[in-house]
C-alpha cells in the first residue's frame, strides 16, 4: 500500500452536534446490528480496518484505510438504509472527519469533551464497548487491526489522563447524579435507605435507580390513586401506596423523591406535622423537582430535613458544568500530545520496511564481498573463515546501527516523511521498502545472485 | 529537638490537609499528608522514648512532658484513623489540637518531674494514661462534631463547595463522634478510678479538694451530658456534634482557668 502524507483515517457519523434525537435512535445499531454493518462495510473494496461507536448520542463508522471515498460512501449508504425515510437526507444529519481530525475527535469523544454533558463519564465504557464488539468479530484479518487497535487503545488511555488530571469530571453533572452525591454526604451508605418517591416523572424514576445502585433498598411510590402508582412500583420493585398514606410512610424513610403533576403542594407542612409531631429525629433528604412545588418550602427549616427544589439542583449542576469546562483547555492539551503520538506512531510504521530492506541490501553486499573474498583466499581454515564470517557481520551491525536508531527516532519526533525520502533515494528504495529495480520489474519476487546483481550495478556505477 | 521535628511534622500534614481543602480538588486527599502524620508519630515516639531513656521516668507528669505525651495519644487515634480514606479528613481539624498541646510543651520546656519518684507507681501511670486517652476521645469527638456542622451547615445552605466535597458524609462524622465520646467516657472514667486509688496512697501529694482533682471530674460530668444529649427526642446527631464541640471547649477552657490560677503539683490532669 502506497503510505500517504496524512493519516487515511475517517469517521462519519452522527452526534447530538449534528441530529435531533429523533434522528439519532433511528441511525443508533443494536449491538447484533453492529456487528453486522461491520461486516458489510468491510467488504467494500479498500477498507480493512472497521469500528462502530453506536450509543444514544452518537453512531460513528472510524474506518481505515479511506484512501479514497468508497469506504465513506459505504458507511453514509449503511446509515441511511438503516434510518429509512427522514424529513431531510441523512447526508445533511452526517458529519465526516478525516486523518488527524478522526484522532482528535476520537480523543475528545473518550474523553467526554464531545459529550452532551461535558466529562461525563459514561462514554469511556461505550468505547470500550465498540472497540471490544470489533475486536471480538471472528474474522480473518481482524476488523480492529493495528490502527484501529492502536487507536482505540490510546482513546482509552487518552481518557483516563484526562479524567485523572483534569476537573473535566469533577463534581456531578446531572440532577440524578447530584442527588446520588447529596444523598451520600447525608447517610455515607445508602445500604438499606429507604426512599418515597411521590409522581411518576422520568427524572424521578432516573434517580431512584441512580439511588438504587448504591444500595438503596425499600422503594415506596405513592400516587394520587393506588392504581396508577403500581406500574412504576412493580418496574422499580417497590411498594405502591396511595398518598393519603403518606403520613405513615414518612416516618420510614430516609429520601424522599417528588414530582407530580400537581397543582398545589402534595405534602404540606401540616401533614409534615402530622408525620413528625415533636420534629424528625433522623436526617430526611427531599428532593423536589415538581413545577409547582410539591414540598411546603417550610418544611425545609425543619432541622433534620435538607430540602433541595429543581433550582437549587440545576444551580449545583450549572456550577458544576462551569468547573468542567473551566478544565476543557487542559484536556485539549493532552488530547493534542497524544494526537502527535498516534501520528509519530503511524509514522513509524513507514519506516519499517525501509529499514528492513535496507538491511537486506547491506546483507546481501556483506554476503557478495565475503563469497568474493573467499574466492581468493582457499586456502583459509574453516576457523579463520568462520572469523572473517563474524567480523563482516559485526562491522555490518555497527555501520547499520546508527542509521537504524537515528531513522526511528527521527519518525518519532516528527522528522519522518523527510528522512524516509533520504533513504529511499540514497539507497533506491520504493514506498514500501523494496528496490527501485525489482518494484518496476514485472516481478516482485527476489532474484538468485541478486547480490552479484547490486555488486556489478555499484561496479559500474 | 525530636520534639521541635515531631511538632513541624504535625505542622507539616496539617497545612497540606488545608491546602488540599482549598484547591477544591475532589481526590482521595494527599497520601503525602498521610505519610507525613505517620512519620511524625513515629518521630514523636521517638522523642518520648528518649525522654523516657534519658531520665528514667516516663513523660506523663509535669506539664511539658504531659502535654506531649497527650498530643501523642492524639497523633495516635489519627494514625488509626488513616486507612480509612474519608476519615483520615478528620485530621485536618485534630492536628491543630495536637499540634497545639506539641507546641505549648515546647514553649514551656520538656522536663522530668521533681516528684518523680511519686509519680512512676502503676496507678499513677494508669491514671495518666487512661485520662490521656478519655481526653482524645472528646477531641476526636469534638473534630468529628465541628466537621459535621460545618457539613450540615453546607448542606442546609445548598452550597456543594470545597467544605461540601472535603468533609466526610454526616453519618460518618456522627459515628466517629460517639466512638470518641463512648471510648472518652470508658478512659476517663477508669482513669478517674485509678486516681482515686492513687490520692489514697499519696495524700501528701494530692487531695481530693485539689483543683485538679475538681477539673477532672468536671470533664467526666461533661462526657456524661454530651452522651445523655444524644437521647431524647429531635436533632439528636446535630446535638451531639454541638455538646462535643460545647464539652471539650468547656473542658479545655477550665484546665487554662485551672493552670493559670494554681500552682499545684504540675502533672497535667
Amino acid at each position: 500500500m502506497d503510505r500517504p502524507k496524512t493519516l487515511p483515517l475517517a469517521v462519519v457519523g452522527v452526534s447530538h452536534r449534528t441530529a435531533p434525537v429523533e434522528v439519532r435512535e433511528r441511525m443508533a445499531f443494536a449491538p447484533s446490528e453492529a456487528e453486522r454493518a461491520l461486516l458489510e462495510l468491510r467488504s467494500v473494496a479498500g477498507v480493512e480496518e472497521a469500528v462502530l461507536l453506536s450509543t444514544c448520542n452518537r453512531s460513528e463508522f472510524y474506518l481505515f484505510p479511506a484512501l479514497d471515498r468508497r469506504g465513506l460512501a459505504a458507511a453514509e449508504e449503511l446509515f441511511r438504509n438503516h434510518a429509512g425515510d427522514l424529513e431531510r437526507p441523512t447526508a445533511d444529519f452526517l458529519f465526516r472527519r478525516h486523518g488527524e481530525g478522526v484522532v482528535r475527535h476520537l480523543f475528545q469523544v473518550s474523553s467526554g469533551l464531545d459529550s452532551m454533558v461535558t466529562g461525563e463519564a459514561e462514554i469511556q465504557g461505550q468505547v470500550r464497548d465498540a472497540y471490544e464488539r470489533a475486536t471480538s468479530l471472528q474474522v480473518h484479518p481482524p476488523m480492529a487491526g493495528p490502527v484501529l487497535n492502536r487507536l482505540f487503545q490510546m482513546a482509552l488511555s487518552v481518557g483516563g489522563l484526562v479524567r485523572a488530571n483534569t476537573a473535566i469530571g469533577e463534581g456531578s453533572a446531572s440532577v440524578a447524579s447530584v442527588a446520588v452525591e447529596l444523598a451520600r454526604k447525608i447517610f455515607g451508605s445508602l445500604r438499606g435507605k429507604r426512599v418515597l418517591v411521590m409522581g411518576a416523572g422520568a427524572t424521578a424514576e432516573l434517580m431512584v435507580e441512580a439511588l438504587a445502585r448504591d444500595g438503596v433498598r425499600g422503594i415506596f411510590v405513592a400516587n394520587r390513586t393506588l392504581e396508577r402508582a403500581v406500574p412504576l412500583a412493580e418496574k422499580l420493585h417497590g411498594h405502591a401506596l396511595s398518598m393519603d398514606r403518606l403520613v405513615e410512610a414518612l416516618p420510614a424513610v430516609d429520601i424522599i423523591l417528588s414530582s407530580t403533576a400537581a397543582p398545589h403542594p402534595v405534602l404540606p407542612h401540616s401533614l409534615f406535622r402530622e408525620a413528625f409531631p415533636r420534629g424528625r429525629r433522623r436526617p430526611l433528604l427531599a428532593i423536589d423537582i415538581a413545577i409547582p412545588r410539591d414540598i411546603d418550602p417550610r418544611i425545609g427549616d425543619e432541622s433534620e430535613v435538607f430540602l433541595y427544589n429543581v433550582d437549587d439542583l440545576r444551580k449545583i449542576v450549572d456550577d458544576h458544568v462551569r468547573v468542567r469546562a473551566g478544565a476543557v483547555p487542559a484536556a485539549e492539551r493532552i488530547i493534542q500530545q497524544h494526537s502527535q503520538e498516534f501520528r509519530s506512531w503511524y509514522a513509524s510504521l513507514e519506516v519499517v520496511p525501509v529499514i528492513r530492506n535496507m538491511r537486506e541490501r547491506a546483507e546481501a553486499h556483506r554476503q557478495a564481498e565475503i563469497a568474493r573474498l573467499f574466492r581468493g583466499l582457499a586456502h583459509l581454515e574453516e576457523e579463520d573463515r568462520a572469523r572473517v564470517e563474524a567480523f563482516s557481520r559485526r562491522l555490518l551491525n555497527k555501520l547499520l546501527h546508527d542509521p537504524t536508531v537515528r531513522l526511528r527516532k527521527g519518525m518519532v519526533d516528527g522528522a519522518g516523511a523527510d528522512l524516509v525520502e533520504a533513504v529511499r533515494f540514497l539507497y533506491g528504495v520504493d514506498a514500501e521498502g523494496r528496490p527501485e529495480e525489482e518494484a518496476s520489474s514485472p516481478s516482485s519476487s527476489r532474484k538468485e545472485g541478486e547480490g552479484e546483481a547490486i555488486q556489478s550495478k555499484e561496479r559500474s556505477g | 529537638m525530636i520534639h521541635l521535628l515531631a511538632f513541624l511534622l504535625y505542622l507539616g500534614a496539617f497545612i497540606l490537609w488545608v491546602r488540599f481543602l482549598l484547591s477544591g480538588a475532589r481526590g482521595e486527599g494527599p497520601n503525602v499528608a498521610s505519610a507525613v502524620v505517620g512519620v511524625a508519630v513515629v518521630v514523636h515516639a521517638a522523642a518520648l522514648g528518649s525522654f523516657w531513656a534519658r531520665y528514667d521516668e516516663l513523660p506523663l507528669a509535669g506539664p511539658g512532658a504531659a502535654l506531649s505525651s497527650l498530643a501523642f495519644v492524639g497523633g495516635m487515634a489519627l494514625l488509626a484513623l488513616l486507612p480509612i480514606r474519608q476519615v483520615a479528613r478528620v485530621g485536618v481539624a485534630l492536628l491543630p489540637f495536637i499540634t497545639v498541646c506539641l507546641g505549648i510543651a515546647l514553649l514551656v520546656g520538656i522536663r522530668p518531674s521533681d516528684q518523680a519518684l511519686v509519680f512512676q507507681g502503676p496507678g499513677f501511670v494508669l491514671h495518666v494514661t487512661f485520662a490521656f486517652l478519655g481526653y482524645q476521645g472528646l477531641a476526636m469527638a469534638s473534630a468529628a462534631g465541628f466537621l459535621y456542622l460545618i457539613q450540615h451547615h453546607e448542606l442546609k445552605a445548598k452550597r456543594m463547595g470545597r467544605f461540601f466535597h472535603f468533609i466526610p458524609p454526616l453519618a460518618t462524622l456522627d459515628l466517629l463522634g460517639q466512638i470518641g465520646v463512648w471510648v472518652g467516657f470508658v478512659a476517663l472514667t477508669l482513669a478517674l478510678g485509678f486516681g482515686w486509688a492513687w490520692t489514697v496512697q499519696h495524700p501528701d501529694v494530692i487531695s481530693l479538694s485539689d483543683p485538679k482533682v475538681l477539673w477532672a471530674i468536671l470533664s467526666w460530668a461533661v462526657f456524661a451530658v454530651v452522651l445523655l444529649l444524644r437521647r431524647g427526642r429531635g436533632r439528636r446527631e446535630y446535638r451531639s456534634a454541638l455538646a462535643s464541640v460545647v464539652g471539650f471547649s468547656l473542658i479545655l477552657g477550665s484546665y487554662l482557668v485551672i493552670r493559670l490560677t494554681s500552682s499545684g503539683s504540675g502533672f497535667l490532669p
